[in-house]
Protein backbone atom coordinates (compact mmCIF):
# COMPACT_ATOMS: atom_id res chain seq x y z
CA UNK A 1 0.00 0.00 0.00
CA UNK A 2 1.60 3.74 -1.05
CA UNK A 3 2.71 5.75 1.70
CA UNK A 4 1.00 8.62 2.70
CA UNK A 5 2.40 11.99 3.89
CA UNK A 6 0.88 13.28 7.21
CA UNK A 7 0.61 15.70 9.77
CA UNK A 8 0.48 14.30 13.18
CA UNK A 9 -2.84 15.84 14.13
CA UNK A 10 -4.06 14.37 10.96
CA UNK A 11 -2.80 10.52 11.90
CA UNK A 12 -4.57 10.68 14.92
CA UNK A 13 -7.98 11.51 13.47
CA UNK A 14 -6.89 8.29 10.41
CA UNK A 15 -5.90 6.18 13.23
CA UNK A 16 -9.04 6.83 15.49
CA UNK A 17 -11.06 5.85 12.26
CA UNK A 18 -9.28 2.85 11.71
CA UNK A 19 -9.48 2.04 15.28
CA UNK A 20 -13.03 2.24 15.03
CA UNK A 21 -14.07 5.41 16.49
CA UNK A 22 -16.98 6.66 14.97
CA UNK A 23 -18.43 10.11 17.45
CA UNK A 24 -15.52 13.17 17.59
CA UNK A 25 -16.55 15.98 20.18
CA UNK A 26 -14.18 18.76 20.19
CA UNK A 27 -13.51 22.66 20.28
CA UNK A 28 -10.35 23.72 18.07
CA UNK A 29 -7.72 25.26 19.83
CA UNK A 30 -4.08 25.61 18.60
CA UNK A 31 -1.67 23.58 18.48
CA UNK A 32 -4.37 20.60 17.74
CA UNK A 33 -6.98 22.16 15.57
CA UNK A 34 -5.77 20.07 12.25
CA UNK A 35 -7.31 17.30 14.18
CA UNK A 36 -11.10 18.69 14.03
CA UNK A 37 -10.69 19.95 10.67
CA UNK A 38 -9.35 16.48 9.43
CA UNK A 39 -12.11 14.50 10.72
CA UNK A 40 -14.67 17.06 10.08
CA UNK A 41 -14.17 15.69 6.84
CA UNK A 42 -13.23 12.38 7.42
CA UNK A 43 -16.25 11.64 9.95
CA UNK A 44 -18.68 11.64 7.58
CA UNK A 45 -16.77 9.55 4.97
CA UNK A 46 -17.31 6.49 7.44
CA UNK A 47 -20.56 7.12 8.54
CA UNK A 48 -19.67 8.73 11.74
CA UNK A 49 -20.84 12.07 13.86
CA UNK A 50 -18.23 14.65 14.23
CA UNK A 51 -19.50 17.64 16.48
CA UNK A 52 -17.85 20.67 17.62
CA UNK A 53 -19.07 21.67 20.86
CA UNK A 54 -19.91 24.77 22.71
CA UNK A 55 -17.09 24.49 25.04
CA UNK A 56 -14.59 21.81 26.23
CA UNK A 57 -16.75 21.19 29.34
CA UNK A 58 -19.25 20.44 26.89
CA UNK A 59 -17.17 17.85 24.94
CA UNK A 60 -15.98 15.88 27.74
CA UNK A 61 -19.49 15.19 28.71
CA UNK A 62 -20.76 14.43 25.68
CA UNK A 63 -17.88 12.34 25.28
CA UNK A 64 -19.05 10.41 28.68
CA UNK A 65 -22.55 10.58 27.66
CA UNK A 66 -21.51 8.25 23.93
CA UNK A 67 -18.87 6.29 26.01
CA UNK A 68 -21.86 5.42 28.31
CA UNK A 69 -24.13 3.97 25.71
CA UNK A 70 -21.36 2.20 24.16
CA UNK A 71 -19.53 4.14 21.59
CA UNK A 72 -16.30 4.29 20.45
CA UNK A 73 -15.28 7.75 21.10
CA UNK A 74 -12.85 10.65 21.34
CA UNK A 75 -12.17 14.04 22.05
CA UNK A 76 -8.79 16.45 21.80
CA UNK A 77 -8.03 19.71 22.82
CA UNK A 78 -4.49 21.51 24.41
CA UNK A 79 -3.77 22.37 27.97
CA UNK A 80 -6.29 25.12 28.52
CA UNK A 81 -8.75 22.61 26.86
CA UNK A 82 -8.11 20.03 28.77
CA UNK A 83 -7.82 21.40 31.96
CA UNK A 84 -11.79 22.22 31.22
CA UNK A 85 -12.37 19.13 30.54
CA UNK A 86 -10.83 17.29 34.19
CA UNK A 87 -14.06 17.24 35.78
CA UNK A 88 -15.50 15.06 33.14
CA UNK A 89 -12.48 12.94 32.53
CA UNK A 90 -12.57 12.46 36.49
CA UNK A 91 -16.43 11.41 35.95
CA UNK A 92 -15.71 8.63 33.08
CA UNK A 93 -12.44 6.91 34.74
CA UNK A 94 -14.84 7.04 38.23
CA UNK A 95 -17.68 5.13 35.45
CA UNK A 96 -15.35 2.93 33.93
CA UNK A 97 -16.14 4.16 30.63
CA UNK A 98 -13.46 3.70 27.53
CA UNK A 99 -12.27 6.62 25.40
CA UNK A 100 -9.64 8.58 24.64
CA UNK A 101 -8.56 11.74 25.06
CA UNK A 102 -5.74 13.71 22.98
CA UNK A 103 -3.77 16.56 24.30
CA UNK A 104 -1.19 18.44 22.07
CA UNK A 105 0.88 20.32 24.65
CA UNK A 106 1.08 23.78 24.21
CA UNK A 107 3.28 26.48 26.45
CA UNK A 108 1.81 27.28 29.30
CA UNK A 109 0.27 28.03 32.50
CA UNK A 110 -2.59 29.78 31.76
CA UNK A 111 -2.84 31.09 28.54
CA UNK A 112 0.62 30.70 27.53
CA UNK A 113 1.39 30.53 24.14
CA UNK A 114 0.56 27.97 20.75
CA UNK A 115 4.41 26.53 20.59
CA UNK A 116 5.14 23.45 21.70
CA UNK A 117 5.83 21.97 25.28
CA UNK A 118 5.20 19.36 27.42
CA UNK A 119 4.56 20.92 30.87
CA UNK A 120 1.32 18.77 31.14
CA UNK A 121 2.70 15.61 32.34
CA UNK A 122 1.96 16.24 36.14
CA UNK A 123 -1.76 16.81 34.45
CA UNK A 124 -1.71 13.85 32.71
CA UNK A 125 -0.02 11.20 34.47
CA UNK A 126 -0.71 12.34 38.62
CA UNK A 127 -4.25 12.98 38.04
CA UNK A 128 -5.24 16.02 36.54
CA UNK A 129 -8.89 15.72 37.76
CA UNK A 130 -10.40 14.98 41.66
CA UNK A 131 -10.36 11.61 43.39
CA UNK A 132 -8.28 8.43 43.17
CA UNK A 133 -8.07 7.66 39.40
CA UNK A 134 -5.27 6.97 36.61
CA UNK A 135 -5.13 7.55 32.73
CA UNK A 136 -3.53 5.22 30.82
CA UNK A 137 -1.26 7.55 28.68
CA UNK A 138 0.56 7.19 25.39
CA UNK A 139 3.08 9.31 24.48
CA UNK A 140 4.12 8.80 20.13
CA UNK A 141 7.38 10.43 19.14
CA UNK A 142 6.72 9.97 15.47
CA UNK A 143 3.21 10.77 13.15
CA UNK A 144 3.93 6.61 12.01
CA UNK A 145 4.42 5.83 15.82
CA UNK A 146 0.53 7.64 16.14
CA UNK A 147 -1.01 5.78 13.72
CA UNK A 148 0.09 2.90 15.05
CA UNK A 149 -1.08 3.08 18.64
CA UNK A 150 -4.57 4.97 17.82
CA UNK A 151 -5.46 0.99 17.65
CA UNK A 152 -4.07 0.04 21.26
CA UNK A 153 -5.23 3.41 22.87
CA UNK A 154 -9.05 2.38 22.11
CA UNK A 155 -8.38 -1.26 22.48
CA UNK A 156 -6.60 -0.42 26.40
CA UNK A 157 -9.49 1.59 26.93
CA UNK A 158 -11.93 -1.17 26.35
CA UNK A 159 -9.43 -3.82 27.81
CA UNK A 160 -9.45 -1.87 31.14
CA UNK A 161 -12.70 0.43 31.37
CA UNK A 162 -10.33 3.75 31.47
CA UNK A 163 -10.11 6.45 29.36
CA UNK A 164 -6.60 6.25 27.89
CA UNK A 165 -4.57 10.00 26.94
CA UNK A 166 -2.26 10.13 23.98
CA UNK A 167 0.02 12.68 25.30
CA UNK A 168 2.13 14.41 22.75
CA UNK A 169 3.01 18.15 21.72
CA UNK A 170 2.54 21.09 18.76
CA UNK A 171 5.49 19.99 17.44
CA UNK A 172 4.53 16.34 16.55
CA UNK A 173 0.92 17.76 15.50
CA UNK A 174 2.07 19.73 13.12
CA UNK A 175 5.02 17.68 11.36
CA UNK A 176 4.68 16.05 8.70
CA UNK A 177 6.05 12.68 7.90
CA UNK A 178 5.62 9.74 5.84
CA UNK A 179 3.32 7.07 7.16
CA UNK A 180 2.18 3.77 6.23
CA UNK A 181 -1.63 3.36 6.58
CA UNK A 182 -2.04 -0.80 5.93
CA UNK A 183 -4.96 -2.01 4.89
CA UNK A 184 -8.30 -0.63 6.22
CA UNK A 185 -9.15 -3.52 8.75
CA UNK A 186 -13.33 -4.58 10.09
CA UNK A 187 -12.96 -3.40 13.47
CA UNK A 188 -15.20 -5.32 15.68
CA UNK A 189 -15.63 -3.00 18.65
CA UNK A 190 -15.94 -5.56 21.81
CA UNK A 191 -18.99 -6.36 23.37
CA UNK A 192 -20.10 -3.83 26.44
CA UNK A 193 -23.01 -5.49 28.43
CA UNK A 194 -22.45 -2.69 30.58
CA UNK A 195 -23.68 -0.04 27.78
CA UNK A 196 -26.86 1.88 28.46
CA UNK A 197 -28.60 1.57 25.68
CA UNK A 198 -32.18 1.31 26.69
CA UNK A 199 -34.17 -1.60 28.54
CA UNK A 200 -35.90 -2.87 25.69
CA UNK A 201 -39.01 -4.55 26.79
CA UNK A 202 -37.58 -5.34 30.24
CA UNK A 203 -34.09 -6.20 29.84
CA UNK A 204 -31.69 -5.04 32.71
CA UNK A 205 -31.21 -1.96 34.41
CA UNK A 206 -27.82 -0.32 33.19
CA UNK A 207 -26.98 2.33 35.39
CA UNK A 208 -23.44 4.69 34.36
CA UNK A 209 -22.70 6.74 37.57
CA UNK A 210 -19.73 7.56 39.20
CA UNK A 211 -21.69 8.77 42.06
CA UNK A 212 -21.15 6.70 45.66
CA UNK A 213 -23.21 7.93 48.40
CA UNK A 214 -22.42 5.86 51.15
CA UNK A 215 -18.65 5.70 52.47
CA UNK A 216 -18.39 2.34 52.58
CA UNK A 217 -19.62 1.69 48.85
CA UNK A 218 -17.06 4.53 48.03
CA UNK A 219 -14.48 2.76 49.44
CA UNK A 220 -14.90 -0.38 47.85
CA UNK A 221 -14.82 1.16 44.59
CA UNK A 222 -11.56 2.78 44.74
CA UNK A 223 -10.10 0.00 45.94
CA UNK A 224 -11.31 -1.90 43.10
CA UNK A 225 -10.29 0.80 40.64
CA UNK A 226 -6.45 0.92 42.61
CA UNK A 227 -6.67 -3.36 41.73
CA UNK A 228 -7.14 -2.49 38.53
CA UNK A 229 -4.51 -0.11 38.44
CA UNK A 230 -2.00 -2.14 39.53
CA UNK A 231 -2.46 -4.96 36.91
CA UNK A 232 -2.46 -1.73 34.28
CA UNK A 233 1.12 -0.87 35.71
CA UNK A 234 2.25 -4.04 36.41
CA UNK A 235 1.01 -5.17 32.64
CA UNK A 236 1.32 -2.35 29.99
CA UNK A 237 4.60 -0.67 30.69
CA UNK A 238 5.86 0.31 27.26
CA UNK A 239 9.26 1.76 26.42
CA UNK A 240 11.89 2.32 23.20
CA UNK A 241 15.32 1.26 23.90
CA UNK A 242 18.29 3.15 21.53
CA UNK A 243 21.57 2.12 21.94
CA UNK A 244 21.29 1.22 25.84
CA UNK A 245 24.15 -1.92 25.12
CA UNK A 246 27.06 -0.91 27.42
CA UNK A 247 25.71 2.59 28.19
CA UNK A 248 27.38 4.24 30.94
CA UNK A 249 25.03 7.40 30.68
CA UNK A 250 21.66 7.33 30.20
CA UNK A 251 18.95 9.73 28.42
CA UNK A 252 15.70 9.75 29.18
CA UNK A 253 12.76 11.22 27.02
CA UNK A 254 9.40 10.97 26.00
CA UNK A 255 8.17 12.51 22.73
CA UNK A 256 9.78 15.45 20.50
CA UNK A 257 12.21 15.55 23.25
CA UNK A 258 13.16 11.68 22.77
CA UNK A 259 14.35 12.62 18.92
CA UNK A 260 16.46 15.69 19.44
CA UNK A 261 17.88 13.17 22.41
CA UNK A 262 18.72 10.72 19.61
CA UNK A 263 20.60 12.91 17.52
CA UNK A 264 22.43 13.96 20.80
CA UNK A 265 22.72 10.29 21.37
CA UNK A 266 24.66 9.69 18.30
CA UNK A 267 27.16 12.60 18.19
CA UNK A 268 27.63 11.74 21.57
CA UNK A 269 28.14 8.25 20.80
CA UNK A 270 30.67 9.75 17.64
CA UNK A 271 32.47 10.97 20.27
CA UNK A 272 33.09 7.61 21.82
CA UNK A 273 30.95 8.61 24.97
CA UNK A 274 28.73 5.24 25.90
CA UNK A 275 25.47 6.86 25.72
CA UNK A 276 22.10 5.29 25.80
CA UNK A 277 18.63 6.74 25.95
CA UNK A 278 15.14 5.22 27.24
CA UNK A 279 11.91 6.57 25.60
CA UNK A 280 8.93 6.07 27.67
CA UNK A 281 5.80 4.95 25.30
CA UNK A 282 3.56 4.47 27.97
CA UNK A 283 4.23 7.49 30.67
CA UNK A 284 1.66 6.17 32.54
CA UNK A 285 2.42 3.40 33.30
CA UNK A 286 5.82 4.49 33.63
CA UNK A 287 7.89 2.15 32.27
CA UNK A 288 9.75 1.22 35.55
CA UNK A 289 10.84 -2.29 34.80
CA UNK A 290 13.52 -0.99 32.20
CA UNK A 291 15.44 1.10 35.01
CA UNK A 292 15.74 -2.03 37.78
CA UNK A 293 18.29 -3.29 35.20
CA UNK A 294 19.84 -0.13 33.52
CA UNK A 295 20.38 1.29 37.30
CA UNK A 296 23.14 -1.42 37.84
CA UNK A 297 24.81 -0.68 34.98
CA UNK A 298 24.60 3.26 33.97
CA UNK A 299 26.67 5.96 36.65
CA UNK A 300 24.25 8.37 35.86
CA UNK A 301 20.96 9.89 33.85
CA UNK A 302 19.81 12.53 32.13
CA UNK A 303 16.30 13.64 32.34
CA UNK A 304 15.53 15.92 29.12
CA UNK A 305 12.06 17.62 28.81
CA UNK A 306 10.22 20.61 27.41
CA UNK A 307 9.46 22.06 30.93
CA UNK A 308 10.55 22.62 34.03
CA UNK A 309 11.37 18.69 35.33
CA UNK A 310 8.27 16.49 35.74
CA UNK A 311 8.88 12.99 34.58
CA UNK A 312 12.44 13.43 36.30
CA UNK A 313 10.32 12.43 39.62
CA UNK A 314 9.29 9.27 38.27
CA UNK A 315 13.00 8.44 37.12
CA UNK A 316 14.32 9.47 40.36
CA UNK A 317 11.62 6.96 41.93
CA UNK A 318 12.43 4.51 39.26
CA UNK A 319 16.17 4.93 39.87
CA UNK A 320 15.73 4.73 43.53
CA UNK A 321 18.12 7.29 44.61
CA UNK A 322 21.02 4.52 43.31
CA UNK A 323 22.72 6.93 40.49
CA UNK A 324 22.43 10.98 40.31
CA UNK A 325 20.13 12.07 38.21
CA UNK A 326 20.09 14.99 36.19
CA UNK A 327 17.70 17.31 34.11
CA UNK A 328 18.21 19.57 31.08
CA UNK A 329 15.06 21.16 29.46
CA UNK A 330 13.30 23.77 28.00
CA UNK A 331 10.45 25.78 28.44
CA UNK A 332 7.55 28.24 27.79
CA UNK A 333 6.83 26.86 23.99
CA UNK A 334 11.51 26.55 23.44
CA UNK A 335 12.92 23.19 22.52
CA UNK A 336 15.82 22.07 23.39
CA UNK A 337 18.19 21.90 20.34
CA UNK A 338 20.35 18.68 20.14
CA UNK A 339 23.76 20.49 20.73
CA UNK A 340 22.89 21.52 23.75
CA UNK A 341 22.01 18.30 24.65
CA UNK A 342 25.32 17.35 23.40
CA UNK A 343 27.08 20.01 25.99
CA UNK A 344 25.03 18.63 28.96
CA UNK A 345 25.81 14.67 28.28
CA UNK A 346 29.51 16.58 27.36
CA UNK A 347 29.73 18.39 31.22
CA UNK A 348 27.93 15.56 32.95
CA UNK A 349 29.57 12.07 31.18
CA UNK A 350 32.94 12.30 33.21
CA UNK A 351 32.42 14.02 36.29
CA UNK A 352 28.41 12.76 36.66
CA UNK A 353 28.89 10.03 38.80
CA UNK A 354 30.61 12.21 41.81
CA UNK A 355 28.36 14.70 41.97
CA UNK B 1 13.42 26.71 -14.60
CA UNK B 2 12.69 30.03 -16.51
CA UNK B 3 9.36 32.72 -16.82
CA UNK B 4 9.45 33.93 -13.38
CA UNK B 5 7.38 36.61 -15.08
CA UNK B 6 4.44 37.48 -12.90
CA UNK B 7 4.42 40.68 -10.44
CA UNK B 8 2.44 38.88 -8.22
CA UNK B 9 3.00 35.31 -7.69
CA UNK B 10 0.70 33.06 -5.02
CA UNK B 11 0.83 29.87 -3.56
CA UNK B 12 -2.30 28.05 -2.59
CA UNK B 13 -3.45 24.93 -1.87
CA UNK B 14 -4.20 21.77 0.30
CA UNK B 15 -2.89 22.14 4.46
CA UNK B 16 0.59 20.83 3.91
CA UNK B 17 0.94 20.77 0.36
CA UNK B 18 3.85 22.70 0.17
CA UNK B 19 3.34 26.19 0.22
CA UNK B 20 5.41 27.43 2.31
CA UNK B 21 8.65 25.76 1.32
CA UNK B 22 7.62 26.85 -2.27
CA UNK B 23 7.50 30.24 -2.06
CA UNK B 24 10.62 30.42 0.54
CA UNK B 25 12.86 28.58 -2.65
CA UNK B 26 10.71 30.67 -5.58
CA UNK B 27 11.68 34.07 -3.88
CA UNK B 28 14.83 33.78 -3.13
CA UNK B 29 15.28 32.76 -6.87
CA UNK B 30 13.67 35.64 -8.22
CA UNK B 31 15.94 37.54 -5.84
CA UNK B 32 18.71 36.47 -8.24
CA UNK B 33 16.92 38.12 -11.27
CA UNK B 34 15.23 41.45 -9.48
CA UNK B 35 16.26 43.51 -7.19
CA UNK B 36 13.36 44.07 -4.97
CA UNK B 37 11.73 40.99 -3.78
CA UNK B 38 9.37 40.79 -0.95
CA UNK B 39 7.62 37.79 0.57
CA UNK B 40 4.27 37.64 2.00
CA UNK B 41 3.05 35.52 4.86
CA UNK B 42 -0.75 35.55 4.84
CA UNK B 43 -0.71 32.11 6.68
CA UNK B 44 -3.90 32.53 9.27
CA UNK B 45 -4.17 28.49 10.26
CA UNK B 46 -1.08 27.10 10.37
CA UNK B 47 0.78 27.66 13.93
CA UNK B 48 4.04 26.37 13.12
CA UNK B 49 5.92 25.79 10.04
CA UNK B 50 5.28 29.20 8.34
CA UNK B 51 7.59 32.41 6.64
CA UNK B 52 7.74 34.34 9.47
CA UNK B 53 9.53 30.96 10.74
CA UNK B 54 12.18 32.50 8.37
CA UNK B 55 11.85 35.83 8.92
CA UNK B 56 15.87 36.48 9.61
CA UNK B 57 17.28 34.00 6.62
CA UNK B 58 14.88 35.55 4.18
CA UNK B 59 16.02 39.12 4.97
CA UNK B 60 19.68 38.35 5.43
CA UNK B 61 18.66 37.59 1.42
CA UNK B 62 17.61 40.36 0.70
CA UNK B 63 13.73 39.42 0.94
CA UNK B 64 11.57 42.12 2.09
CA UNK B 65 9.40 40.02 4.58
CA UNK B 66 5.77 41.02 5.29
CA UNK B 67 4.09 38.81 8.34
CA UNK B 68 3.30 40.11 11.66
CA UNK B 69 6.12 41.19 13.66
CA UNK B 70 7.41 41.10 17.21
CA UNK B 71 4.90 39.65 19.45
CA UNK B 72 1.96 39.26 16.78
CA UNK B 73 3.83 36.42 15.53
CA UNK B 74 3.00 34.34 17.43
CA UNK B 75 -0.17 35.40 18.56
CA UNK B 76 -3.18 32.84 17.53
CA UNK B 77 -5.06 35.68 15.74
CA UNK B 78 -5.79 36.24 11.75
CA UNK B 79 -4.19 39.68 12.02
CA UNK B 80 -2.71 40.75 8.79
CA UNK B 81 -0.35 43.43 8.34
CA UNK B 82 -0.61 46.86 6.53
CA UNK B 83 1.99 46.33 4.91
CA UNK B 84 0.71 43.86 2.20
CA UNK B 85 -0.99 46.73 0.66
CA UNK B 86 2.84 48.18 0.04
CA UNK B 87 3.89 44.75 -2.27
CA UNK B 88 0.75 44.72 -4.12
CA UNK B 89 0.53 48.40 -4.77
CA UNK B 90 4.45 49.20 -5.68
CA UNK B 91 5.06 48.19 -9.37
CA UNK B 92 8.73 47.82 -9.13
CA UNK B 93 8.66 45.09 -6.38
CA UNK B 94 8.14 41.50 -7.53
CA UNK B 95 5.90 40.01 -4.62
CA UNK B 96 5.26 36.28 -3.58
CA UNK B 97 2.46 35.60 -1.68
CA UNK B 98 2.34 32.18 0.71
CA UNK B 99 -1.26 31.62 1.25
CA UNK B 100 -2.44 29.48 4.15
CA UNK B 101 -4.02 25.94 3.85
CA UNK B 102 -7.53 24.96 1.90
CA UNK B 103 -10.22 27.12 1.75
CA UNK B 104 -10.23 28.20 4.94
CA UNK B 105 -6.49 29.60 4.81
CA UNK B 106 -7.53 31.14 1.07
CA UNK B 107 -10.00 33.43 2.68
CA UNK B 108 -7.26 35.51 3.85
CA UNK B 109 -6.67 36.21 0.22
CA UNK B 110 -10.07 37.39 -0.88
CA UNK B 111 -10.15 40.42 0.88
CA UNK B 112 -7.24 42.16 -1.35
CA UNK B 113 -9.07 41.09 -5.12
CA UNK B 114 -9.92 44.95 -5.77
CA UNK B 115 -6.21 44.58 -6.05
CA UNK B 116 -5.53 41.37 -7.73
CA UNK B 117 -7.28 42.67 -11.57
CA UNK B 118 -7.38 39.00 -13.87
CA UNK B 119 -4.21 39.16 -15.97
CA UNK B 120 -2.10 40.68 -12.59
CA UNK B 121 -1.28 37.71 -11.15
CA UNK B 122 -0.01 34.12 -10.91
CA UNK B 123 -2.17 31.61 -9.04
CA UNK B 124 -0.97 28.36 -8.49
CA UNK B 125 -1.80 25.37 -6.59
CA UNK B 126 0.63 23.00 -4.90
CA UNK B 127 -0.42 19.93 -5.11
CA UNK B 128 1.03 16.84 -3.58
CA UNK B 129 -0.70 13.94 -4.28
CA UNK B 130 0.81 11.89 -1.00
CA UNK B 131 -1.20 14.21 1.09
CA UNK B 132 -4.87 13.19 2.46
CA UNK B 133 -8.26 14.81 0.34
CA UNK B 134 -5.98 15.36 -2.70
CA UNK B 135 -4.70 12.06 -3.94
CA UNK B 136 -7.17 12.22 -6.60
CA UNK B 137 -8.14 13.90 -9.78
CA UNK B 138 -11.60 14.36 -8.06
CA UNK B 139 -9.86 15.45 -4.71
CA UNK B 140 -7.48 17.98 -6.15
CA UNK B 141 -10.80 19.90 -8.43
CA UNK B 142 -12.57 20.00 -5.05
CA UNK B 143 -9.97 21.46 -2.75
CA UNK B 144 -8.80 23.88 -5.69
CA UNK B 145 -12.55 24.89 -6.38
CA UNK B 146 -12.86 25.71 -2.89
CA UNK B 147 -9.85 27.61 -2.61
CA UNK B 148 -11.00 29.35 -6.00
CA UNK B 149 -14.29 30.11 -4.20
CA UNK B 150 -12.74 31.78 -0.95
CA UNK B 151 -9.85 33.53 -2.57
CA UNK B 152 -12.34 35.14 -5.26
CA UNK B 153 -9.51 34.51 -7.31
CA UNK B 154 -8.45 32.30 -10.18
CA UNK B 155 -5.96 29.48 -10.00
CA UNK B 156 -3.73 29.97 -13.03
CA UNK B 157 -1.62 26.52 -12.88
CA UNK B 158 -0.35 23.65 -10.83
CA UNK B 159 2.75 22.89 -8.93
CA UNK B 160 3.31 19.62 -9.43
CA UNK B 161 4.98 18.62 -5.24
CA UNK B 162 4.52 15.10 -5.09
CA UNK B 163 6.70 13.88 -1.53
CA UNK B 164 6.84 11.86 0.98
CA UNK B 165 8.89 14.17 2.98
CA UNK B 166 12.63 12.21 3.52
CA UNK B 167 11.12 9.11 2.23
CA UNK B 168 10.23 10.66 -1.20
CA UNK B 169 11.55 8.53 -4.06
CA UNK B 170 11.45 9.21 -8.26
CA UNK B 171 8.64 6.08 -8.60
CA UNK B 172 6.88 8.56 -5.76
CA UNK B 173 7.13 11.16 -7.93
CA UNK B 174 5.91 10.04 -10.82
CA UNK B 175 3.01 8.41 -9.88
CA UNK B 176 1.77 11.79 -8.36
CA UNK B 177 3.19 13.50 -11.70
CA UNK B 178 0.53 11.48 -14.03
CA UNK B 179 -2.56 12.34 -11.61
CA UNK B 180 -1.50 15.69 -11.53
CA UNK B 181 -1.40 16.35 -15.05
CA UNK B 182 -4.72 15.23 -15.65
CA UNK B 183 -5.91 17.32 -13.45
CA UNK B 184 -4.52 20.30 -14.92
CA UNK B 185 -6.03 18.98 -18.30
CA UNK B 186 -9.25 18.59 -16.69
CA UNK B 187 -9.17 22.08 -15.33
CA UNK B 188 -7.53 23.63 -18.77
CA UNK B 189 -4.29 25.33 -16.59
CA UNK B 190 -1.01 24.62 -16.63
CA UNK B 191 1.39 22.56 -14.41
CA UNK B 192 3.40 25.63 -14.29
CA UNK B 193 6.53 23.84 -12.94
CA UNK B 194 7.50 20.48 -11.18
CA UNK B 195 9.16 21.17 -7.93
CA UNK B 196 11.26 18.79 -6.71
CA UNK B 197 14.15 18.18 -3.78
CA UNK B 198 17.44 19.24 -5.56
CA UNK B 199 18.90 15.65 -5.14
CA UNK B 200 16.98 14.56 -7.83
CA UNK B 201 16.68 17.27 -10.04
CA UNK B 202 19.38 15.98 -12.62
CA UNK B 203 17.56 12.19 -13.05
CA UNK B 204 13.91 13.91 -13.10
CA UNK B 205 15.02 16.21 -15.45
CA UNK B 206 16.06 13.28 -17.60
CA UNK B 207 12.90 11.63 -17.34
CA UNK B 208 10.68 14.54 -18.17
CA UNK B 209 12.45 16.47 -20.88
CA UNK B 210 8.93 18.61 -21.15
CA UNK B 211 8.43 19.60 -17.72
CA UNK B 212 9.38 23.47 -16.29
CA UNK B 213 11.75 21.58 -12.90
CA UNK B 214 12.17 23.68 -9.85
CA UNK B 215 15.16 21.99 -7.65
CA UNK B 216 13.95 23.22 -4.03
CA UNK B 217 16.63 23.81 -1.23
CA UNK B 218 14.83 22.31 2.08
CA UNK B 219 14.44 24.78 4.45
CA UNK B 220 10.79 23.96 6.84
CA UNK B 221 12.16 20.97 8.64
CA UNK B 222 11.35 18.98 11.89
CA UNK B 223 13.83 20.36 14.91
CA UNK B 224 15.99 17.81 15.20
CA UNK B 225 16.85 18.07 11.46
CA UNK B 226 17.77 21.70 11.58
CA UNK B 227 21.63 22.19 12.59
Amino acid sequence: MAKILMKGNEAIGEGAVRAGCRYFFGYPITPQSELPHYLAKRMPEVGGTYLQSESETAAANMVFGAAGAGARVMTSSSGPGISLMQEGISYIAGAELPCVIVNMIRGGPGLGNIAPAQSDYFQAVKGGGHGDYRLICLAPASVQEIIDLMQDAFDLADKYRNPVMLLADGVLGQMMEPVELGEEKEITVPDRPWAATGRKKGGPKRLINSLYIVPEECEKHNLKLGEKYAIIAREEQRWEEYRLDDAKMVVVAFGTCARICKAAVDSARAEGMAVGLIRPITVWPFPNDVFAGVKETANNFLVVEMNMGQMIEDVRLAVSDARPVHFYGRVGGMLPVARDVLNEIRKLYDGGAAK
Amino acid sequence: MSKLSERITIFTGNIGSGKTELAINYALRLKQEHDRVGIVDLDIVNPYFRTRVFRDYLEQNGLKVVAPAGELAGADVPALPAAILGILEDEGIKGVFDVGGDDIGATALGRFKPLLPEGSYGMFFVVNTCRPFTRTVEGIMQVLKAVEKASRLKVTGLVSNTNLGSGTDIATIETGHNIVTEAASRLNVPVTFMAVRNELAAELAQRFPQENLFPLNLHVLPPWLRG
